[in-house]
């Protein structure tokens, strides 16, 4: 089932688990990016630079200081509508977690490189 | 007959994982304050823990979510993040308490320094859980548990009036604030909510389909239900022994003194054997339960079955929990105190895990045919609301009975 | 929580409640060293195991001594059953003690059970005189 026709977008979409198409758990769907009118889904938002946002408005100000900011690319990532294969009880990606940049927090030379003091 | 052979084979495991610290300390305590007239609170809780542990796993074989996943998508980022914190804090508590409890058996099974033993504990279970696959680490200590029917042998030897006992599982309210903690105490032992977030995680581990739903309601109500007469067992045997004389058991060893005194030094190592088994898979599924949550509430990779390699957050998590755990062990607080407030508070976040579970296994978009029945809707609803009066009641009650002591 | 550990251990001022408690507790640790006791007695129990549940609860005696020796006294009628708490308490920790030192030892622990019983039935006593039951 891929999404031409009309879905519940908080009920089916935010908050749901990511796998990439090897069925790895790469995120989850923590912002939809809507655009047009009728609005239409034109990507998916991933990262805990998002986190903020989610939050109630104190407790987001509280957050941000501690994340930083929404750095896209980096904590926050826009996966565009076209990448996503099919809505099942995950939402599947067409390309590997590397292409799309997901996933990187498994990845323990990503790890090691971030918190290098020069990074 | 093979499949049958494995039901049978999980279903023992659940019986014999059914009790861990909590319900040792809550019932041993209820059974020498108050004899026989807290065993319907306990007959509530099994009852309970079983309906809510068919529901997730039923849930996770048909839809493929665990319980964390749920959470975050019925109760949104921000409602999520409070469940989350909660039982994390729940967890850790539950693991210290554990992770205690097992040092204290092996202290009175060898009589060697408690924090050592704290240490010792710690590393076998790394070993454990590095070396056996996920059912494998389930098995062992569910098998290891049922040493703990010494108990039920215990009761048949001690030969109480087994008209009191019956009355005992007829409700019944007294309005003294300690009879109501140890409603809550023992009610809230038996639910303790890293049950189901372990329980529902590991259906997906062991990679459940609808094929397993048979499997699931037979560990379910039969292991949980045949697993609550262990706990019944304990009540009845304390209150016998001890309420007459008045001990007030504030020791995890005061649990095996009735099986000593019935079948002497024999007795005795049935009921440690079986509590450090009880106690060592809590302490694992405990652990196991903090790092499913987060790895599910943020997305990443989980499970034992992928490997430290494939899933190496969700493995680091479990490290730094059991090192936490390990932190709050060494504190010196008496882990029967630490599972007192372990216990309490978890009353407090169960509302938060229960009800996306309940609104998802009812959703028939998600569920399909197997959405809930007429019974499963009704008892479901019916626990969500005594949990929502006790979770009300619970920190009050903890204040004003000084936790238990009186 | 750190409040509430503070509340639990109780120091400070002793009123007849707390007094009546504590020499409750006393009661109940004299009960069980006497089920432990009873395990050593039938050489029916484990020595480890009987030496540290005689350590702790030992160890719960002289803390309930320490509580009633240091507090003091909300009401003043009260000081007579206050010592003899504090005397019950080093009784049964000293008992403990013994049979912690002597766990693989029948004799030892028949001897410490009884006199751990006759330890418990003054602990009742004092709680039926701070009740007001006795003569």
């Amino acid at each position: 089932m891929k999404a031409e026709g009309d879905i519940y977008v908080v009920h089916r979409l935010l908050d749901e688990q990511i796998c990439d198409s090897e069925g790895r758990r790469v995120g989850r769907v923590d912002d939809v990016e809507l655009s047009g009118d009728p609005p239409r889904v034109t990507a998916l938002l991933v990262g805990d630079g998002l986190y903020p946002r989610r939050l109630p408005r104190r407790l987001a100000r509280l957050a941000r200081r501690i994340s930083g900011p929404e750095r896209w690319g980096a904590n926050a990532l826009r996966i565009p509508w076209e990448e996503v294969d099919e809505l099942t009880s995950t939402v599947k990606l067409r390309k590997k977690a590397e292409d799309l940049g997901l996933g990187m927090g498994d990845d323990p030379a990503h790890w090691i490189v971030r918190r290098l003091p020069w990074n | 007959m093979r499949a049958i052979l494995k039901i049978a084979l999980g279903i023992i495991a659940a019986i014999g994982g059914f009790l861990d610290i909590g319900d040792l300390v809550f019932t041993t305590q209820a059974g020498a304050l108050f004899r026989y007239d807290l065993l319907w609170a306990v007959v509530l809780g099994v009852v309970g823990i079983a309906v809510y542990a068919e529901m997730s796993g039923r849930v996770a074989a048909v839809s493929g979510r665990p319980v964390f996943d749920v959470i975050r998508m019925r109760m949104g980022f921000g409602m999520g993040l409070l469940a989350l914190v909660a039982s994390t804090i729940v967890n850790l508590l539950t693991l210290a308490a554990e992770l205690g409890g097992i040092a204290i058996v092996l202290e009175l099974l060898f009589d060697a320094p408690y924090g050592m033993f704290v240490f010792a504990s710690a590393i076998a279970l790394v070993v454990i859980a590095a070396l056996l696959p996920f059912g494998g680490i389930e098995r062992f200590f569910g098998y290891g548990g049922l040493l703990l029917f010494v108990v039920v042998a215990t009761v048949f030897h001690q030969n109480p009036d087994w008209g009191d006992v019956g009355r005992g599982f007829i409700p019944s309210i007294d309005s003294s604030t300690l009879y109501l903690y140890f409603v809550v105490g023992v009610f809230a032992a038996a639910l303790m909510p890293y049950e189901v977030h372990f329980y529902s995680s590991g259906a997906i581990e062991e990679g459940w389909t609808e094929k397993n739903l048979k499997e699931n309601r037979l560990n379910a109500i039969v292991g949980y239900g045949i697993g609550g007469i262990l706990s019944v067992g304990l009540v009845i045997v304390s209150g016998y022994l001890f309420h007459p004389i008045g001990v007030q058991p504030d020791d995890l060893g005061t649990v095996a003194l009735p099986m000593q005194g019935a079948f002497g030094e024999t007795g005795l190592l049935l009921a440690l054997g079986g509590m450090l088994f009880c106690v060592g898979g809590a302490a694992i599924d405990s652990s196991f339960a903090a790092s499913y949550n987060l790895a599910q509430f943020l997305g990443w990779e989980w499970g034992r079955y992928q490997g430290p390699r494939k899933a190496p957050r969700f493995t680091a998590s479990w490290l730094v929990f059991l090192l936490l755990g390990i932190a709050i062990a060494e504190s010196g607080i008496n882990p029967v105190d630490i599972t007192e407030y372990s216990v309490v508070l978890a009353v407090v976040a169960l509302p938060l895990t229960y009800l996306p579970v309940l609104l998802i296994a009812g959703d028939r978009s998600f569920m399909d045919r197997y959405a809930n029945g007429r019974i499963a809707t009704t008892l479901g609803w019916i626990y969500f609301a005594v949990i929502v009066v006790l979770a009300l009641a619970a920190i009050p009650l903890l204040l004003a009975t000084n936790a238990g002591g009186g | 929580m750190a409040a509430l550990a503070l509340v639990a251990s109780g120091c400070g001022d002793l009123s007849n409640d707390e007094l009546n408690r504590g020499v409750e507790s006393l009661s109940a640790l004299a009960a069980q060293g006497q089920l432990v006791a009873n395990g050593v007695a039938r050489d029916a129990t484990k020595t480890t195991y009987a030496r540290a549940m005689a350590r702790t609860l030992g160890e719960q005696a002289e803390h309930e001594a320490e509580k009633l020796a240091d507090a003091t006294l909300e009401e003043p009628g009260t000081a007579d059953q206050r010592h003899a708490a504090v005397a019950v308490a080093g009784e049964i920790s000293g008992l403990l003690s013994e049979l912690q030192t002597y766990p693989g030892d029948e004799r030892h622990g028949e001897l410490v059970e009884k006199h751990l019983g006759e330890a418990q039935e003054k602990a009742d006593a004092i709680v039926a005189q701070l009740s007001g039951d006795a003569p």
